[in-house]
């Protein structure tokens, strides 16, 4: 007792001494609270080392506190997206792609398979609770290891060759994850915009857990609650990521008020949150976020009607003019930010088509390429995108250091003569009477595109398209329909070639997985079956035919227990190398734009920034807790 | 009569029972369930998603059952007064629409109001003085508001209230009122708000209701004890109201079948353009999301009132006119 106080004094003094030193102040909607004794001092409420965050841009300005800031979502559900652009996790990216300590105050790595997490001591979760080396036993032994919380076994994540890590709380404030092979995709899923959660309010959760209240109690609360069973209730009570359980305590920056369902989320300051700027300051600067729901149509409008202070989420390009228009009148600007996918809309041959003519042709590199040799990219790249976005492959993006200039051009020259010269040489020789190639089975070559029927911009672009292909003797068809039965078409064989966007991250690093790269899921538009077969560890979906592809699986399945760097730029370039090679996906063209709303009044939004989901967290990276606004800037 | 009523409300039993069958079956027919939406949602904006997690709440949502269990459980559920459970909200369905009901209600009950309070004065005037500059120029009306899309008259106006008034855009109130108490300004902000869904959603039905009544009103006005009373010197206004127009409500009592339901559910297109925090909206996007259990009580809910309405109207005719009253039991 005597001890803990002594060390109390120490950790109240020192905070002190720093608060004191830098000259830190209350943000004012807490003063009155702190006066009334209903809060603790800031210095009580911040961890001894807070994360002191400093930005460095030239029109990044330390902010002043006060103010709401408004978003528009769709749904109720799209609450979510206040943690990914909150974005506390244990480490995150910063805007240099850099993986930084946030939550944790550090984080040691031996061999790429110890890892150490160190906590912020004094560090508390939003209700005031601390938060301590206890709230990662209660996930790994009371949520993770739990047979009816987790009856599906460990997150992915958690696994190396099907063997899960061993976990070591070495005292208040530091736990050991260990593997016996390297497990390079911990770190990444601990930073995900929607991540890997090794943590939970124990305190609070405790309430809903058979193990501490007993089954009898724990069956009786989920019944009254609606729920089937105990586990169903604390799953229910417990999501992070979700957000829609205001009694949830969290570590992000604006902690939710609202529960569902809503029409306006009200979100306040976390008293608690552990960061600072540069001047000792707590932040966030901003007092409340607002979301409003409403309809997905009508968000650009009313975005163009001024009624959001920043706005990504359901604005799409061709929302641009329109948007412009409404600039001065409202008092906003519209920033043109990049996107990061590796292609705006890629072609996705399907290996495992069931048709059995079609599916020798998928498989032949040579048919692949002509397909992609035939495409005139700058003409689309006029016609629909006004010129502003790249002709290129479906690679990774210049941003990347994995970026290879040869990646993002192979076989994507527009040669009409060379690919009907490839077609020639599998076979495709005879033609029918409107100069359509055949098959060797004598129908046609009509090959039909299946699209998700989502925007216009697809079939735009498949319009032009027929033209080009028409050139080299295949017909092609659209088929848009609907997102679901889109992807059971792709996945049953169905579908013969599909149209989505192209790699989801656009500008990895060697430590980011690889996963998009190989056959790893049955959602892969390319070798739905193949994914399949790996997802399941072997059984169902099919083994992968084609020695590349077997080559890929081989490559990823080397990089889930890479050591060193170096050995992982190695893995990434060869999967990239073979990628622009086969041609498993046609990019058509990358760099597109996210028009980004913000209102005059809020300041430190950059206008030049990169719209990415992983790595990124959209507005996250860029630090949305120094986001200011200037009350005389209000209309 | 009574007899009447019992064979009425025994033969509502099957009724209910079918329509369920349907509804279930049919918010079935798309392939795969609420969670493979999800998914596919999640993915269409990059998210990625664990799983494990899935597979969890496959298990507790009960969609590894096979259909016929999961219909099953539903239905014993609504026998209990448990309508399921809303995947989409996480919450018990009737928490989901017990906070959209209130708005629901007094918008279409405004728009009811709205409907009657323009289209009798017009429909009278138009039988009254058929063939008339005002009779055709009133038709002319009548006709555009049938013609003119809903959802498009709700945009124009939108944007006008806007560009003209400063008035936010969707929504039945300024966003800052939301989850706040009654307040003397909140309620005018819904005032504010409120006149263009109850145009918009007003103008196809005054339309309607006025051809009807100028339809049948001028079915009776040829009669002719309208003529004898005329002969016998009755005062024009009570010849008109007395009798012709009391005669010519009969097709109004019967439109309560379908006012029920309709007051609850709003219109969904116009109140999804709208962005209005009513029922509607809510129900289509439960059937766009596959949350079954949400929309398929919710549509239960409709049918409930609509062969309630039904009933109501049938007997309603009944009491008021004489000449329907069924006798003994001739009519079967």
């Amino acid at each position: 007792m005597k001890r803990r106080c002594a060390g109390c004094f120490v950790g109240l003094a020192a905070a002190l001494l720093l608060a004191a030193a830098v000259g830190a102040e209350e943000p004012p909607a807490l003063a009155g609270d702190v006066a009334a004794g209903k809060l603790p001092q800031l210095a009580e409420r911040l961890p001894r080392t807070p994360r002191v965050v400093e930005v460095k841009r030239a029109d990044w300005t330390p902010g002043r506190y006060g103010g709401e800031m408004r978003f528009l979502m769709a749904k109720d559900r799209d609450i979510r997206m206040m943690v990914v652009y909150g974005y506390s996790r244990l480490v995150g990216y910063d805007e240099h792609l850099q993986l930084v300590p946030d939550i944790l105050e550090r984080i040691d790595i031996e061999g790429g398979r110890v890892f150490t997490l160190h906590l912020r001591p004094g560090h508390r979760w939003s209700d005031g609770e601390p938060f301590t080396a206890a709230d990662f036993r209660y996930f790994w032994e009371d949520v993770a290891n739990n047979k009816e919380l987790s009856p599906f076994g460990l997150p992915q994540a958690l696994l190396v060759r099907n063997r899960g890590p061993r976990v070591d709380v070495l005292n208040d404030t530091t736990v050991r994850y260990s593997w016996d092979d390297p497990n390079p995709q911990f770190v990444a899923a601990l930073a995900a915009p929607s991540p890997l959660y090794i943590y939970r309010p124990a305190h609070y959760l405790r309430q809903f857990h058979a193990k501490y209240i007993g089954p009898e109690k724990a069956g009786a609360q989920a019944k009254a609650a609606g729920s089937r069973s105990w586990a169903g209730l604390h799953q229910k009570k417990d999501d992070q990521y979700r957000f829609d359980n205001p009694d949830l305590p969290t570590l992000e920056p604006w902690v939710n008020t609202t529960p569902l369902p809503s029409t306006r989320f009200v979100l306040v300051r976390n008293p608690y949150f552990h960061r600072v700027d540069g001047a000792g300051r707590q932040l966030p600067y901003i007092d409340r976020v607002i979301v409003n729901i409403s309809d997905d149509k009508l968000i650009p409008a009313k975005a163009g009607a001024g009624d959001v202070d920043l706005q990504a989420r359901y604005l799409r390009f061709d929302n641009y003019t329109f948007l412009r228009q409404n600039e001065r009148r409202n008092n906003f600007r519209v920033r043109l930010w990049e996107k990061v996918l590796g292609s705006q809309m890629a072609l996705y041959p399907n290996l495992n088509v069931d048709d059995p003519e079609w599916r020798p042709l998928m498989r032949d590199v040579r048919f692949r390429r002509a397909l992609s040799l035939a495409i005139n990219r700058h003409e689309i790249n006029e016609v629909v995108y006004f010129g502003l976005g790249k002709e290129a492959g479906n690679t990774v993006l210049p941003r990347s250091p994995l970026y290879r200039p040869e990646f993002a051009t192979a076989w994507t020259k527009f040669d009409p003569k060379e690919a009907n010269g490839l077609l020639d040489a599998i076979g495709l020789t005879k033609r029918d009477a409107r100069g359509i190639r055949l098959l060797p089975d004598g129908r046609p070559m009509e090959l039909i595109v299946d699209t998700s029927g989502e925007s216009t911009e697809e079939t735009d672009v498949l319009e032009l398209l027929r033209d080009n292909w028409r050139r080299i003797g295949i017909a092609l068809f659209s088929r848009p329909s609907q997102r679901e039965v889109f992807r059971k078409r792709v996945f049953s064989g169905k579908a013969m070639m599909s149209v989505w966007t192209g790699l989801n991250n656009g500008i990895p690093t060697p430590e980011m997985s690889p996963l998009e790269l190989a056959p790893t899921t049955q959602d892969q538009l390319q070798w739905p079956m193949w994914g399949q077969n790996f997802e399941n560890n072997g059984t169902g979906g099919e083994v992968p035919a084609l020695p590349d592809v077997v080559e890929l699986v081989r490559l990823f399945d080397a990089w889930r227990v890479s050591a060193t760097d170096a050995e992982r730029e190695r893995i990434w370039l060869r999967m990239l190398e073979i990628h622009a090679q086969q041609v498993y996906s046609i990019g058509i063209v990358t760099r597109a734009l996210q028009p980004v709303v913000v209102q005059n009044a809020l300041h430190n939004v950059p206008a030049d920034g990169i719209y990415s989901w992983d790595p990124g967290a959209y507005f996250g990276m860029y630090h949305v807790d120094t986001f200011w606004i200037d009350p005389k800037e209000r209309p | 009569m009574l007899r009447y009523v019992g064979q009425r409300l025994l033969l509502m039993i099957p009724t209910l029972v079918a329509i369920s069958v349907i509804i279930f079956v049919i918010i079935q027919l798309p392939p795969g369930n609420y969670l493979e939406s999800y998914i596919a949602e999640l993915q269409a904006q990059g998210e990625s998603v664990d799983p494990q997690k899935i597979a969890f709440l496959r298990k507790e949502y009960g969609l590894d059952k096979p259909l016929i269990e999961q219909y099953l459980y539903w239905v014993w559920g609504m026998l209990h007064g448990d309508f399921g459970y809303s995947f989409e909200f996480n919450l018990p369905v009737t928490k989901v629409i017990g906070d959209r009901m209130l708005l629901t209600i007094g918008v279409s009950f405004a728009t009811i109001v709205f409907t009657w309070a323009v289209a009798f004065p017009i429909g009278i005037y138009s039988a009254t003085h058929q063939y008339s500059w005002g009779d055709y120029g009133l038709s002319l009306l009548g006709f555009l508001g049938i013609a003119v899309p809903n959802f498009m008259l709700a945009l124009v106006m939108m944007y006008l209230a806007n560009v003209l008034f400063g008035t936010s855009i969707g929504g039945l109130m300024s966003p800052e009122y939301i989850g706040k108490p009654w307040t003397f300004a909140k309620a005018m902000s819904v005032l504010e708000h409120s006149w263009i869904p109850v145009i918009v959603i007003g103008t196809s039905g005054t339309a309607g209701m006025v051809r009807k009544l100028r339809a049948n009103l001028l079915d009776e006005l040829q009669k002719q004890y309208v003529v004898t009373a005329r002969a016998k010197g009755l005062p024009p206004g009570k010849v008109l109201f007395k009798y012709p127009l009391r005669m010519a409500l009969n097709f109004f009592i019967s439109d309560i079948g379908s006012i029920l339901p309709h007051i609850i559910s709003g219109t969904e297109i116009t109140a999804v353009v709208l962005s209005l925090p009513t029922a509607g909206p809510m129900l289509l996007n439960a059937l766009k999301s596959q949350d079954m259990y949400l929309a398929g009580s919710f549509l239960m809910f409709l049918a409930f009132m609509i062969v309630v309405g039904v009933l109501v109207s049938d007997l309603a005719l009944a009491v008021l006119d004489p000449r329907i009253r069924l006798q003994g039991g001739v009519a079967r």
